[in-house]
This record gives C-alpha cells, structure tokens and sequence, in this order.
C-alpha cells in the first residue's frame, strides 16, 4: 500500500488554462489519462462489441474451450469457451466500477468527516480524528475478510436486498469504502484547518455568512486538490485490492467476473493457457499504473510548487 | 563533478550486479540434495488436530491412516477387510451371533481378535484395555468426539482376553461387521488426559505430544510436527506388518494448488495426493505437459456431485420441472469436455461402481426438446425474450448456490446456468462461502437449488439424505441431510429395511427399486461422481486410490520404487 | 513528555478493549459456527451429535457471555486454546510471530536501503530521465497484483531455472542457515518489489520539498559542496517525515503478509489470522488480530515520538 505525500496546506486550484498547461507537459500522466479513458470507454461498449461480434458473452460452448485467436474470437476464448475479449471487457466493468466506486464512496465519508472535523474543531475535531487514527491502525486486510464473510441478514438487512442481483459488487465496493476514508478525512482536515484561518474566510464569517455557505464556497473549492488527487491514486489502489479479495475467494459472484477473478482462475492453468492470465494481469497492472501516474500527474500540475526541484 | 558522479553511479550499479550474481551463485551451489530416502507429499490442508476422534478433516485422515489402522475398513476393491482384526465376524463363522430383543428387533453380538503383533510405538502391547477405554471416551458426551454414533450404538463390550473382545449391537444390520470408525486410542498414555473428559479435546497427548512414539501402532509414527506447514513420519519398528520401503514421509501442506504444482515441478514434492490435491481439471492440463515425469492417476469415487432442489419451493415441488432441468443439461458433454471423460456421469445416488448400482432405471439423456415440452406442459410458456413464465405472469426464476471459491463447481455450475438458459429458466447464481452453504442455508434449508458433494462409502444407505424423518427442522435440532425436503413414505419403507435385511439378493431388490423411486421423483438432480486425481512420480508403485472416503495411505507399506529400468524410461 | 507517553498507553489500552469487543462480535456475525463447519467434513455427524459438540466447545452460549468469559481469560494471561490447531494460541502464535517479523523484517530493511537512495537520487534531479525512470520503477512496483508477481517468480525461479525453492520455511532435515535464505529469496523479493515504490516515491518529494527550502539555497550559497548541502543539510531536513512514515509502516510488519505467505506455503501471521478468522476459531484470531493492532498503536506512538524528537519546534507536555 502506497502513502502518498500531502502538504496540509490548500491549495486553490488555478486557471483551468494554467492546470491544463501544467498537466499536458507532463507526458506520462497524458498517455495514462489517455489509456484510461479508452479502456473505461472499451469497456462500456461491451454491449456494442457483443452486439458487433454477434456472439453471447454468457454463451457456453464446451466444444470450443480454451481456443487460441480466430476471426470470430480475436483473442481466443476461455475455458468455458466464452469469448475472452468480451469477458475481459465486462471484467474491465466490474474492476472499473468497483475502483472508482469506492474511491468516489471513500472521498465523500472522508470528506464530510474532515470537513467536519476541521470547521468544527474543539471536542468533536478530537473525537473524530482518534477515531481515524483507530481506523487506520486496524489491520486492514484481515479485517476486510471477517467483514466479508459477514452475514447480512443477521444485521437485520432484508434477504431479498442481501441476495439482489449485483449485490456482491456494491458489498465490495462497501467493505473497501468502510476502510478506505481516512485518507481523504486527514486531508480534508488538514486543508480546512488552515483554509479556516485564512483572511477571507474570516471576512466571511464576520460578514454573516453561514457555515454550510462557507464550506461550500469558500472551503471546499480549496481543498479540492489533494481530494482529487487522492482519490485518483486511492482507484489504482483499489483494483488492486478487489484482486486480492478475488484471490481470496471473497471477490465477485459468477458469472460476472472482475480482472482480479479471472486471473485468480487462470493461476491453476497457467501451463495450458496462460493467454488466460497474461491478459487480465497486463490490464490490472496497465490500469492501477495509469492510475498511479495520472495522481501524480495531477499533483504536480494542481500544486505548482511541487516537483519543481 | 558530473564526471564523477556518473562514474560513482557505474561502480554502484557494477557492484550491485556483482554481489547480486555471487549470492545467486552462492545460494545455488550450497542448495543441499533432496533427502534420497523420504518420499515427499502435498497436501492442499494442514490437519487441526491429531486426534483420531476428535473433529473431521481428511488431512488428519490422511496423515493418520499411515500411522494408525482401524479395526475394519473398506479395501480399494470397497469389500469390507479386516486390518487390526484378524477375522471379519460373520455369522457363518459364528464371530457374530443375533439374538433377540424385548421389543422384536434383533441385536448382534461380534466378536473380534486383535492382531497378535500389534504394539504401540514406545512397546506397549495394543490390548483390550484399550479398546475399553476408547469406548469410554467414545460415548462420553464431555469427550468432543467428532461423530459418536458408532459408540453409542454399541450397548457393552465383553473382554475375553488380552487380545478377544465381544462388542454387542442394539440393531442388527446387514453391514454388521463394519466397525471402521472406532478409533482405538492408548490407554497407558490418554487415560491421564481423560482424568477430566471435557479436558480430553485440549490434553489429548495427540496434540500436546504428538511426536509420542506410544500413539501410533502403523507402519510409520509422526516424528515431527510444525504447525499448519508440515509433518514427518518415519518409519515404526514396532509395525507387525510388511516393512515400508520408504524410511521417511514428509508431508507438506500448500494449500494454494497453483503453488503445489510448482513444487512438483522444481522437484520440492514427489507426489500430490489425490484425497486433497489438484482438480481434476487442472491434473489433465498437468498430465498434458509433465505426463512424461509424472503419471496421473484418476478414479471415480464415491463423491457424489449434485443439485439438492428445495421442495418447498412451487417451481421446483412440479416434477416435470425437475425432470425438465434435468433432461435439459448435457451432462455428458460436461464430463467430456471438462473432465476429459474421466468422471462417471451419474444416474442416481449409487455409484455405477458399486455393486447395488440398479442397472435399468430412467436414464435421463440430453433432450433439450423433450425439456421444453416438459416446462410447457408444466405451464411454463415462453414470453418475450425467450425466458418462461407462468399464466399468472410468475416467472420461470431459480436462485442457484453452490460453494464459492471451488473453481471446478463453479465452472459445471455456469455451464448448467447457460443450458437452462435456452430452455428460457432465469437461473440466478448464488453463492456463498462452504460454511455459510453448509452452515446456514443448507441446514436450515433456505436454498433454491445447491450443488455440493456426498462423500459416502460403499452400500451406504442413504437414511439421512432421504428418510422423511431426516428434513432439518427446528424440532430435530435442525439434523439431519435431507435438504429437498424429500417425502416419500415408500422410500421411507425401503430405507427401513434396507438396513435390517441380511440376505444380499433380497436387498438388492430393495436397492433397485429405492433408486427407481429416486430417478422418478429426482430429490436432487444428479451430475456426476468426482474424481480424485492422484500426481504421483513414474518411479512409485503400489498407490491404489480408493475412491471412497478411506484414504491410499492404509496400505503405504505396499508403495515401493519401480526398479531402475522402469524409472529410467 | 512522561505525562504525554502515559496518556497515550492508557489510549491504547482503551482502543484495543474497545477493538477486541468489534473483532469478537464481528467474527459473531460471521454466518455458521465451528461445529458447522465440522458437518461439511463429516456428513455422519448426526443431529445429536452437534448438539452435543456444541455445549462442548460452548458455542450455544449467548455472544456477550463467552466474551466477558474470554476478556477474565485474558486478563489473566490465558489467551485461550485455539480450536483450528488444537493447541493454547500462544504456542501457535510465537513460532509465527518469528517467521513473520523474519520475513518482513528483511523485505522492510530491503526496501528501505533501496528505495531511500533511489529517493534521494530522483529527487537531486527532477525531471532528468534518471527521475522518470525511479517514478515509473516505483509504480509498476507498487501496481503488480502480488500474488501474479509471486507466481510468475516462483515460476521462473523455482520452476524454470531450479535455483530456488518454491516455498516453505525450510528443507526438513536441513533447516540450516542457507538453507532458510534460500527459502526466503522468494517471498522476501515478492515484498520488497511491492513495497519500494512507496518509500522511495515518499523519499524524493520529502527531499525535493527540503531541496526548495531557503536554508539549502543558503548553503550553496555559502559555497558548501553539493554532496555536503544533500546529504548533511537537505538529507536531515527531509528524514523527518520519512522517519514518521517508516515507523508507521513497521507496525505492519507483524500483521504479516497474507497472500505472499500463501503463495509460499510460508507460516506467518498474515496467513494465520485469515485461517483462524475463515475457520472461526475466536481465540487465535483474537489474539493474532489484537497483537497486530497493538504493534501498529505502538508504532504510531513511536512515529509521534520520532517526530517529536527530530523536529525541535514540536513538544510534548
């Protein structure tokens, strides 16, 4: 798990000309955006690509398993016989979906934690921050597991809900949200701590402008760019980790498969066909890169100062 | 000053690769030679306990069949064998003698001798005394004994001599000399453990001291333990059978079967055991590339692979729904392509190996047509979309669950997912980890459809998976296996007699028509009987898989290393 | 600074009753029991028979009363018999504590000889190709799923070349010192090549940002050598908030590394605490659980106190 270094100060972000002029010179976090915004878009035209090939990406053909590349399959097909590059585009869905989900989920609980943290301060500030703390010096991994193996219907939630179609994702996506925030919340803190006492702020303050007001015009705005750019970073993480609860058979319900679950499938017939695994691990560690250099890219054109040596 | 911080750079990056390539060469050249004279073997689990009563795992099955023997157990032909008995009781041989009870059941006494040879590993002779006090901790209930039938079945043992017992049955059934689950434990040695019984699960020597040489009795005892990765077994002087070839067996748990076969490969394992070891889909695909330094050994076992369907369920409570589901899946095909033809596809819950398999019941062939009239003619119309529903506008929608993270059932369950699909049945999957399947929804019954395994052994008779009287409720403690909720008061009757009829044609009648009445009413839907597959190395001989729940290693004195030329082809 | 160290132990101590409660009743909420589990192995368990195993083991005891019973245990010493391996947790436990912190230790002392200099090396010239290339290292190593990486090692390692072992602690037989590094390339590879990037991406912004500051441009100026103005006045400058992070990390050196021990058939904590928590037995997955969050409170101590004791302007009453 990477740590990513933050200064607490805000930082407003500047023109969006100027952000764009910084952001285009860094080449790499270009490429990533770029790549990362042609595999989300591959893997939304799933449909159309079923609809263009003409095949069923469910469809089961025991006679045609493990097929290296045709015209009608591009990159083969599984064991199962289904269409490889279909399957890979909806696991792109499921692995997308998940990262940014819970990347999205996390920035808003830390967000509003640290927000409130921050403009609070006093007793609830300390409150909040040791319970972050707590938070963060759980062991994440095995707690994750006893989360994951949780019965939700003895928590009282429905079991047609526990049981809904699509249900293991959002579960997924929960878990990694539940542990994910407190980067985001000391951020955030951090940002509006300082931002608090900026001089416009407390002209504002003094002008009668209300809290809510405050946050939203004045403090979120400027602590918008280490949320970004956290978040950014924490999707690549996020991935990684959906692989891992695949691997741990704790992943996604077949069968949708997720990048993470199908390269843990294909680990037994890496001998055979290791196109099966060669493909949704390039694209897992082809995404979380992208994601990685594009945080950092990010960085460096939304804070002016960093990375100028 | 850039000069000499380039050059400083190169003479890092120089002194990197040197060091780097010398710890290579260092460690390469110091690897030691695998111990010539031990036989290693994988396992996917590390035994809980040691114990040979208490809990149920197949990795201490396994571990414990070459260090220990029961009394009676079915050989790798499933005919029921004498091992630390020296004659099976029959009532031929007047060793088991029925007599009858106040209430006009019959009971049956069974006497057993104890081999002459047999002596625990530190000396002591394997006594009567000991088989007293098994069955002291056997029906203790304070004990923690795993499964306690068999001991509290038994109403007293009768000691005639050191070596001579008589052990008396309440109930005389035709499988009555088969005591395979008693677990003789050493006297000398447990009794001190067993001072308080709800102590016995945490002082039992077998997990306190299990490297004790007075535990085991077998070919081999337990000579050292590291938790959760490995155990050695070296070989017991005090064995009154035929020598071991192998001095030494090393027993690794590596749980992560894609791992396991690289051990096998970089040669850190000779073998791979088919009780817990690769699927046999990933065996196939490992014989297709290493068949030339490795031979795979498949047998189709008593592992009965099926779909429980839950009777209360409306769709499925319609026959013709389940006959439909089950003529619409190919499963042939499934065994084929899958499995390389290697697992029996099943006709019902008796294995087309065992000798009271029904030869001429309802066979149900891939029919996709005959499928669709079935769900038709049960109402099931097709709508838009090609998915069914009913007249009341309910649709044709199943939930399916079965044991996440077991990839082969997975793979079966999406076929059959797909299949039923075109015959326009929404089949939704469901799965869940092994203990909340079989913890929750099973035993409570709150499934749709499941598919798991039975691991039987052979003539079993299929009381708790079909008797009425078996459906878990809240009045039996939520026991026993009938899951579908299966009634059927003829069935029930059969099952009855089934046990109490010792003459075998006659059974075999009652055999024949129970599974006719199961291939007509299809509880569950059959597949297939699952395979073990076995990686052994070309050179060993002697590994005869069983195929039912009592593992290889109850005959390892047999392995031996096929002579030179034999290894060196 | 007493004051302050007796504060934050008494801190601890609340927060790890406190997780120990969530941890019990977590693991309460996980679907099936012990003697569930049990069934799934033997189909003859009968319904008496669970019933009966159940008052055995006292899991038909209601949750709150086997915790305030498990809590008197502790405080008494006694962390309790771990069902899974029919042994007191304690003799479970240390033998894997030594392995883990073997093996994380070394892949943590690894990293950081690495990827600090690496660091240091990127940040002295930004954007030069050298940079680049320690960025891009860094991600591909912090984006490669672990076990993928663990697998293609052992394959190329174990399997192809035959230089390595593929897994486990130790030949038997052997168990001697090469022996047992022999055993460790591969695991501790797998770690460190997952765990550099972080440290050396955090090493270089904190050595840029002490590059940037007044007092470096001073030293130049001053006509002191760029070694002496990189290593002496950046360098120390820019360990403070390395040091924190490095302490940080190292409380999770003893939750282990699951799927690393996994793959390797390695027996350490990481895979210890997911057995016992997948195999409900409370006792050991309490206490390994409780250990790891302990070390990390402590670690988190030791970073504020790094800190604390690096950066003269902050102190502790």
């Amino acid at each position: 798990m990477s740590e990513m270094p933050f200064r607490d100060a805000p930082l407003r972000i500047g023109s969006w000309r100027s952000f764009w002029r910084r952001f285009s010179r860094r080449r790499l976090a270009v490429a990533s955006l770029f790549m990362l915004v042609l595999l989300a878009l591959a893997a939304a035209a799933q449909p159309l690509a079923v609809r263009l090939l003409g095949i069923d990406p469910l469809a089961i053909d025991l006679y045609g398993r493990l097929a290296g590349p045709t015209m009608r399959h591009p990159l083969g097909t599984d064991e199962l016989g289904r269409d490889l590059l279909l399957r890979l585009l909806q696991g792109g869905q499921v692995s997308l979906t998940v990262g940014a989900a819970a990347a999205l989920v996390s920035a808003l609980i830390g967000t509003l934690i640290g927000l409130l943290a921050g403009y609070r301060g006093g007793v609830l500030d300390r409150l909040l921050m040791r319970f972050t703390d707590s938070v963060i010096a759980l062991p994440l991994l095995p707690l994750l597991i006893v989360l994951a193996a949780i019965d939700l219907t003895k928590l009282g939630v429905p079991r047609a809900l526990a049981d809904a179609e699509g249900a293991s994702l959002w579960r997924i996506v929960a878990l990694i949200a539940l542990v994910g925030w407190t980067t985001v919340a000391r951020l955030v803190r951090g940002a509006t701590l300082a931002v608090r006492s900026f001089d416009f702020v407390r002209a504002a303050t003094a002008l009668g402008a209300g809290g809510p007001r405050i946050v939203l015009v004045h403090i979120l705005p400027n602590v918008a760019s280490p949320m970004i750019v956290a978040t950014t970073l924490s999707i690549g993480n996020y991935i990684l980790l959906e692989s891992v609860l695949s691997f741990l058979g704790l992943g996604i319900q077949p069968p949708l498969a997720s990048w993470g679950a199908m390269l843990t499938d294909a680990q037994e017939l890496i001998g055979t066909a290791p196109a099966l695994a060669l493909y949704p691990g390039l694209l897992i560690f082809v995404t979380v890169i992208a994601f990685n250099l594009l945080g950092d890219g990010l960085q460096d054109a939304l804070d002016p100062r960093a990375g100028q040596g | 000053m850039t000069i000499r911080r380039s050059g400083r750079a190169r003479l890092v990056v120089l002194l990197i690769r040197h060091s780097l390539s010398l710890a290579v060469t260092c460690l390469v050249a110091l690897a030691p030679a695998a111990a010539a004279d031990a036989l290693r073997i994988g396992l996917t689990q590390y035994p809980p306990t040691l114990n040979p009563s208490i809990d149920a795992a197949v990795a201490k099955t396994y571990v414990l069949a070459m260090t220990r023997r029961p009394f009676t157990v079915y050989d790798a032909d499933w005919k029921l064998v004498c091992m630390l008995c020296t004659e099976l009781p029959s009532i031929e041989n007047r060793l088991a003698v029925p007599f009858d009870k106040p209430d006009g059941t019959r009971g049956v006494r069974l006497t057993y001798t104890i081999q002459p040879g047999a002596t625990w590993g530190d000396g002591v002779p394997l006594t009567t005394e000991d088989v007293e006090f098994t069955w002291e901790v056997g029906r203790n209930p304070q004990s923690g004994v795993a499964s306690a039938e068999l001991y509290r079945r038994i109403t007293g043992i009768e000691i005639k001599d050191a070596k001579t017992f008589t052990m008396i049955f309440d109930k005389l059934t035709f499988d009555y000399g088969a005591i395979n689950d008693f677990e003789v434990l050493p006297a000398h040695l447990e009794r001190a453990a067993f001072s308080d019984p709800a102590q016995y699960r945490i002082r039992t020597r077998y997990d306190t001291d299990p490297t004790n040489p007075g535990l085991y009795f077998g070919p081999y005892r337990i000579s050292e333990v590291a938790n959760g990765s490995f155990i050695v077994l070296t070989a017991n002087p005090s064995w009154w059978g035929r020598k071991p070839a192998f001095p030494r067996i090393e027993i690794y748990a590596i749980e992560n079967t894609a791992a396991l076969e690289a051990n096998l490969l970089s040669g850190g394992l000779d073998m791979v055991a088919g009780e817990l070891g690769l699927s046999l889909d990933q065996a196939i695909a490992f014989e297709k590339r290493h068949g030339d330094r490795f031979a795979i050994v498949t047998k189709p076992g008593l592992s009965y692979e099926h779909v429980d369907l839950n009777f209360d369920n409306p769709i499925l409570a319609d026959v013709r729904v389940r006959q439909a589901l089950l003529t619409g899946i190919d499963r042939t095909a499934i065994s084929r392509q899958l499995f390389d033809g290697r697992q029996l596809v099943a006709d019902g819950f008796v294995s087309p190996l065992d000798r009271v398999f029904a030869k001429d019941i309802r066979h149900y062939d891939y029919d996709p047509m005959k499928a669709r009239a079935l769900l038709d003619d049960a109402g099931w119309r097709v709508g838009v979309g090609g998915m069914r529903s009913d007249a009341t506008g309910t649709r044709l929608a199943l939930d399916f669950a079965t044991t996440a993270g077991n990839r082969t059932r997975e793979l079966v369950q999406q076929v059959l997912q797909a299949q039923w699909r075109q015959l326009g049945i929404d089949v939704r999957i469901r799965n869940e980890p092994a203990r909340i399947l079989f913890g929750q929804s099973l035993a409570r019954r709150r499934f749709t459809m499941a598919m798991f395994a039975w691991v039987t052994s052979p003539e079993n008779v299929p009381r708790s998976m079909l008797h009425s009287s078996e459906i878990p409720r809240e009045a039996n403690g939520w026991g026993g296996e009938n899951f579908p909720g299966f009634r059927n008061p003829e069935a029930d009757a059969l099952i009855d007699k089934i046990e109490v009829e010792l003459d075998e044609s006659r059974r075999a009648a009652i055999w024949q028509r129970l599974q006719e009445i199961y291939a007509e009413q299809l509880p569950e839907l059959p597949l297939y009987y699952r395979s073990d597959s076995f990686v052994l190395p070309k050179w060993l001989k002697g590994v005869r898989p069983t195929g039912h729940q009592y593992p290889t290693g109850l005959w390892v004195e047999d392995w031996r290393r096929g002579d030179a030329a034999a290894a060196a082809r | 600074m007493i004051r302050f160290l007796g504060l934050r132990a008494v801190e601890i101590l609340v927060v790890l009753v406190i997780m120990s409660f969530v941890i019990y009743a977590l693991i309460g909420l996980m679907p099936g029991d012990p003697i569930d589990l049990m069934i799934t192995a033997n189909p003859k368990l009968t319904a008496a028979d669970i019933v009966r195993l159940k008052a055995v083991y006292g899991i038909d005891q209601p949750l709150m009363g086997r915790y305030l019973a498990w809590l008197r245990n502790i405080l008494q010493g006694d962390l309790g018999f771990s069902r899974l391996y029919s042994q007191p947790s304690v003799t479970i436990l240390l033998p894997r504590l030594g392995n883990s912190a073997l093996l994380m230790g070394t892949s943590f002392v690894l990293a950081l000889a690495i990827g600090l200099p690496a660091g240091i090396a990127a940040a002295r010239r930004p954007h030069s190709l050298l940079d680049h290339a320690i960025n891009f290292a860094c991600f591909a190593g912090i984006s490669v799923p672990s076990f993928w990486l663990a697998l293609m090692l052992i394959l190329v390692f174990a399997v192809a070349l035959g230089w390595l072992p593929a897994g486990g602690l130790a030949t038997i037989g052997d168990g001697g010192f090469v022996d047992r590094i022999q055993h460790l390339v591969l695991p501790v590879a797998t770690l460190t090549l997952a765990s550099i990037g972080g440290y050396t991406r955090f090493m270089r912004s904190a050595m840029a940002e002490a590059l940037r500051q007044d007092f470096i441009r001073t030293a130049r100026a001053k006509g002191a050598g760029e070694r002496r103005v990189v290593l002496h006045h950046a360098l120390r400058n820019a360990m403070i908030p390395v040091v924190t992070i490095v302490a940080l990390s190292f409380g999770t050196l003893f939750s282990g590394a699951l799927i690393t021990e996994t793959m390797f058939a390695y027996p350490g904590m990481g895979k210890l605490i997911f057995d016992s928590v997948m195999g409900n037995d409370y006792n050991l997955a309490l206490a390994g659980l409780l250990f790891a969050t302990l070390v990390t409170l402590l670690a988190n101590l030791a970073a504020d106190v790094a800190y604390a004791w690096l950066d003269p302007r902050i102190t502790y009453r």
